[in-house]
């Protein structure tokens, strides 16, 4: 009933889940977007370090190592044309073939590594003309074997030499053109930074908004949702007290009604059978039914009074609360043998009428409490008359909150919207000394008499 | 991470912790603990040598770079006498006269002056020394490399020697030659001579060169070009004829200034390492035909692990893992590292920084290096003469002085080194600029002695004293079908459990000839279960429960001789 009462004042909104979940597969999509795009950039740039920066470092080093090769069979020529060893030419044979083993090893790690821009050609003028320095050198070597010293020497200057500077400048030119792809390959990794950096503010700017977006978006419903739970709480708070009250006037009206009209009908039967009775003989069985009749209605009166006052003391209206807290104390302490200490600071103020039932009630229902579970056996009550509010505390020592059943009843649940309907409230805490402490505290501007109610 | 390179690691961190301030921290009784000492006994053994390298001022080139020292018994008594080499005043600068020094040791812990009695009193730009029997007449004759013309003397075995260096075909070769070895390469019975060359030096020659572009500093070697090595072979008659190209040794690139012999192939004939400063160093491979051909790139030993050729300076060879191959140790320049390479069994790997050799050796200039079983523990050490070519070095690199001090890195066995030194007393860390360094037991107490020379300075006698009680056994081997004085043989011993090899050795170290017997550390053993002598004629002996504490003469198909003691 309650849910569909508040479902006719809240017709349904649109959920925004559906709106969130719509924003997150958009930001998911545009991260794994900017994943991907910043993937293929890296593998690019790894691309472009390996196969070329890296393989062009690799491949220089080989050019370098070939180019000092080509150094070391310039300076052994030169001693060779120095002719100041005593020794044939062919004793350079040894440390040629030395060179060349190296060289021909530094060639070949060189071809594999050699960068994509060399053309055939290029690679083909190498290793030709190695190849045909070597064929010189053969024939160098050759000459010398055959004791034609000079004629090889003249050879050396005349072909071996040319041939190895022409090697040398062939090297050297590779050398230049490895360093210039060097500086191309450095220019395309600074566009390629540039690019990305450029990407990544778009996609930072793009992010920013969205969750910007989502913010908003997700204060906005927020916002919408507590003033839903607020209304609802009001809501279920004013019908709590309604039925507080409902509660109260119905209980106050039977109680009247007992009280009253019970009460002088059994009291009128009681006098009507004492009359009765006093026509009968002395001594005779119909006097003694009547008397027995009489004593039964008189116990039924008593009952009901009994039954009257605890539905709602009568004293609270005739007599005040201070003066049913004095008549109830007693009677809870014979009912539960709970031995209650009660303490009354400051100068009482009369209550109106209403919030004397409520603030009854609350200590009713934490004396009831204590009664029922907390296993003490003193209790301490406290009214507290302050100048701007008025406190309560019912407080025990015994097993309190945490020890006792995880369900609490309707009880606490009435306590606190009692304490509500009067503008305070009420707090449970645990004494140093274990147990429980209901603690109530209400504005004296909302429980004296003739000030402004609440409600 | 195998277990071997994960001790390596664990000595490289020792050697770190030594670095950082426990030298001068070592206890009075550190000796003790490293289980010899070191006693300087240079002047009570009638050692008083001073180098002359000449230098004036002129800043030429040989004078920073000398010279030598050799072990040998000249006289073929038994104990070993000292050679010391010598340089001399440039021409149109002569102050003094100084020549190499001959000291005969007289058997009781000193030794006397006998350069003029056996007519060696003769001045010569001296390098280094390499003494051989090359006419295998049972006295070793004398090899001087010079700058200038290298000397041959031939020893009478009367107490003399004959310069023969015309006679025997060396003469006419002028160069600047550093380390030399006797070796026989052709299995013929006669030891060869090979020679290393530095590189294309004379006083006319000289380049200028400045480190502050005022006054003339020494120059490195890249300012000169390269001299090859001389290979001669002996021919028997007491001539030698040149195989230098021949051979195929023949390289004008080189700058070497160490070598020294290795079976690297295990194949019997004895290949050469020789160390070049500033270029590839080379291993020259024996073809067993006569030729060589070098395999250092193959081997891993040409370059430093990072591609560089370092300035080898020195180079010795030995088991020094006892894993039955030879490892290598090249000194370079400061900031270069020792090298200290370990057969892996398809090439070398330079092992120095591992092993606890590579940091401290770090700021150091390393010359003379030798391995030697410094406390007869059964594993070789490593001793090593340091020292700056350029005695302004401080001023450009702090950390780096002129004299440095010499080291001696313990091996402990299993794959690391510690330098000892500082714990050694006798003064032996203190800073020297050393160049040569040879060991031999000169006193015959069963140790090695160590003799280092100084450039421009003193020569040091440093004699051995056990104090852990290791025992040792020594061989002295007389080849008969094989060289003379038996070198390129090689011992292998086993004694409890362990194997050593050691090899009859010329050249190795800077400058420098060590003594020709070998000489194993037992620990406390006291016997020898087996010892097998190869020759380089091919020929092998067994021997079977030797004695610790004697010297052992073998003779090449003739049986083994116990000596009274050593």
């Amino acid at each position: 009933m309650y849910a569909r009462g508040v479902a006719r004042v809240h017709p349904a909104k649109r959920s925004p889940t559906l709106g969130l979940l719509l924003g997150l597969i958009v930001t998911l999509a545009a991260v794994v977007a900017y994943s991907a795009y910043i993937t293929r950039q890296v593998k690019g740039l790894r691309q472009l370090q390996s196969g070329m920066i890296d393989r062009n470092r690799k491949d220089s080093l080989q050019l370098l190592r070939i180019q000092n090769d080509l150094n070391l069979l310039a300076v052994a020529m030169r001693d060779m044309i120095d002719n100041d060893e005593p020794y044939p030419l062919t004793a350079w044979s040894a440390q040629f073939r030395r060179i060349r083993t190296d060289l021909e090893d530094a060639m070949r790690v060189e071809a594999a590594l050699a960068p994509m821009s060399r053309t055939r050609e290029q690679s083909a003028e190498l290793s030709s003309s190695l190849a045909q320095f070597w064929n010189a050198a053969d024939r160098v070597f050759a000459l010398a074997d055959k004791g034609n010293q000079k004629e090889a020497r003249e050879q050396i200057q005349l072909s071996l030499q040319a041939r190895q500077a022409a090697l040398s400048t062939t090297v050297s030119r590779l050398l230049v053109r490895n360093s210039e792809n060097e500086n191309e390959a450095a220019q395309r990794i600074v566009q390629i930074y540039d690019r990305v950096q450029l990407q990544v503010y778009l996609f930072l700017g793009a992010t920013l908004i969205a969750i910007l977006l989502t913010g908003f978006s997700m204060i906005r419903w927020n916002r919408r949702l507590f003033a839903q739970i607020s209304e609802l709480s009001e809501r279920r708070s004013e019908l709590a007290q309604k039925l507080i009250a409902t509660q109260e006037s119905t209980l106050r009206y039977i109680s009247r009604e007992l009280h009253d009209e019970f009460g002088q009908i059994l009291t009128a039967i009681g006098s009507m059978i004492g009359r009765a009775g006093a026509h009968a003989p002395e001594g005779s069985a119909f006097r003694d039914e009547l008397q027995e009749v009489r004593e039964i209605a008189q116990d039924t009166l008593n009952r009901v009074r009994s039954l009257s006052q605890a539905l709602h003391p009568v004293m609270l209206d005739e007599a005040g609360m201070l003066a049913t807290i004095d008549w109830y104390l007693p009677t809870m302490e014979r009912q539960s043998g709970i031995a209650i200490s009660y303490e009354k600071q400051g100068a009482p103020f009369e209550l109106s009428s209403t919030a004397a039932v409520q603030i009854y009630r609350m200590l009713q229902e934490a004396l009831n409490n204590v009664a029922r579970h907390a296993e003490a056996k003193q209790a301490w009550v406290r009214l507290r008359f302050l100048p701007a509010t008025l406190e309560l505390e019912v407080e025990d020592h015994g097993v309190g909150f945490s020890a006792r059943p995880a369900r609490q009843g309707i009880g606490l649940v009435a306590m606190r919207e009692r304490a509500e309907l009067l503008g305070g409230q009420i707090v449970f805490t645990t004494p140093v000394e274990g147990g429980t402490r209901v603690h109530v505290s209400v504005p004296r501007a909302n429980v004296e008499a003739g000030a402004k109610e609440k409600s | 991470m195998n277990r071997r390179s994960f001790l390596r690691g664990v000595a490289g961190l020792a050697s770190l912790s030594q670095l950082s301030g426990l030298r001068g921290l070592a206890a009075p009784d550190a000796a003790v603990s490293a289980g010899f000492r070191l006693a300087d006994v240079t002047s009570s053994a009638g050692i008083s040598f001073q180098h002359n390298s000449g230098a004036y001022g002129g800043k030429l080139l040989p004078e920073t770079l000398g010279s030598g020292c050799a072990f040998l018994d000249y006289d073929r008594d038994g104990w070993q006498d000292i050679l010391l080499i010598n340089g001399m005043d440039w021409p149109g600068h002569k102050r003094q006269r100084s020549t190499l020094r001959l000291y005969r040791n007289n058997r009781n812990g000193t030794f006397t002056d006998v350069t003029s009695p056996a007519r060696l009193d003769l001045e010569m730009y001296g390098m280094g020394v390499a003494i051989g029997d090359y006419d295998n007449d049972g006295f070793p004759d004398i090899l001087i490399t010079c700058v200038g013309q290298n000397r041959l003397f031939h020893n009478t075995g009367k107490g003399t020697f004959v310069d023969v260096t015309e006679r025997s075909g060396l003469g006419k070769r002028l160069a600047f030659s550093t380390s030399a070895l006797w070796f026989d390469y052709d299995h013929d019975g006669l030891l060869d001579l090979f020679v290393c060359n530095y590189v294309k030096w004379s006083p006319e020659r000289d380049v200028f060169c400045s480190l502050d572009g005022k006054h003339k500093s020494y120059c490195t070697p890249e300012a000169y070009r390269g001299e090859t090595c001389w290979l001669f072979h002996n021919r028997g008659n007491g001539t030698f004829e040149d195989a230098t190209a021949s051979s195929g040794i023949f390289d004008s690139s080189s700058k070497s200034l160490g070598v020294a012999m290795l079976d690297h192939d295990g194949d019997g004939w004895i290949d050469l390492l020789v160390a070049n400063d500033t270029q590839p160093n080379k291993l020259y491979r024996n073809q067993r035909n006569g030729t060589f051909k070098d395999a250092a790139v193959e081997a891993g030993l040409a370059f430093s692990s990072d591609g560089r050729a370092r300035a080898g300076m020195g180079v010795d060879v030995a088991d020094f893992a006892n894993s039955g191959h030879a490892g290598v140790a090249i000194t370079n320049f400061d900031n270069e590292m020792t090298g200290l390479y370990e057969f892996d069994g398809k090439s070398y790997e330079d092992v120095a920084a591992q092993a606890g050799v590579g940091l401290p050796s770090k700021n150091t200039l390393g010359f003379g290096c030798v391995f030697l079983d410094a406390n007869l523990d059964g594993w070789l050490d490593l001793a090593v003469a340091n020292g700056h070519i350029d005695e302004t070095v401080r001023n450009i690199r702090g950390n780096v002085g002129y004299a440095q001090p010499p080291q001696l890195f313990l091996n402990n066995g299993k794959a690391g080194f510690r330098d000892v030194a500082a714990e050694l007393n006798a003064g032996f860390d203190q800073p020297k600029v050393a160049r040569g360094l040879a060991y031999g037991d000169f006193d015959r107490d069963g140790d090695l002695d160590l003799l280092l020379t100084t450039n421009n300075g003193p020569a040091y006698l440093y004699r051995n004293d056990q104090l852990a009680g290791n025992r040792s056994i020594r061989f002295r081997l007389v080849g008969t079908k094989s060289n003379r004085d038996a070198i390129g043989s090689t011992v292998r011993i086993v004694a409890a459990g362990m194997t050593q090899s050691r090899m009859v050795k010329s050249g190795s170290s800077y400058l420098s000839q060590s003594e020709l017997p070998v000489t194993f550390g037992l620990g406390k053993n006291d016997r020898v279960e087996s010892a097998v002598v190869r020759w380089p004629s091919g020929r092998a002996e067994e021997f079977k429960n030797l004695s610790a504490g004697h010297c052992y003469e073998c003779v090449e198909g003739k049986g083994i001789s116990e000596q009274d003691g050593f």
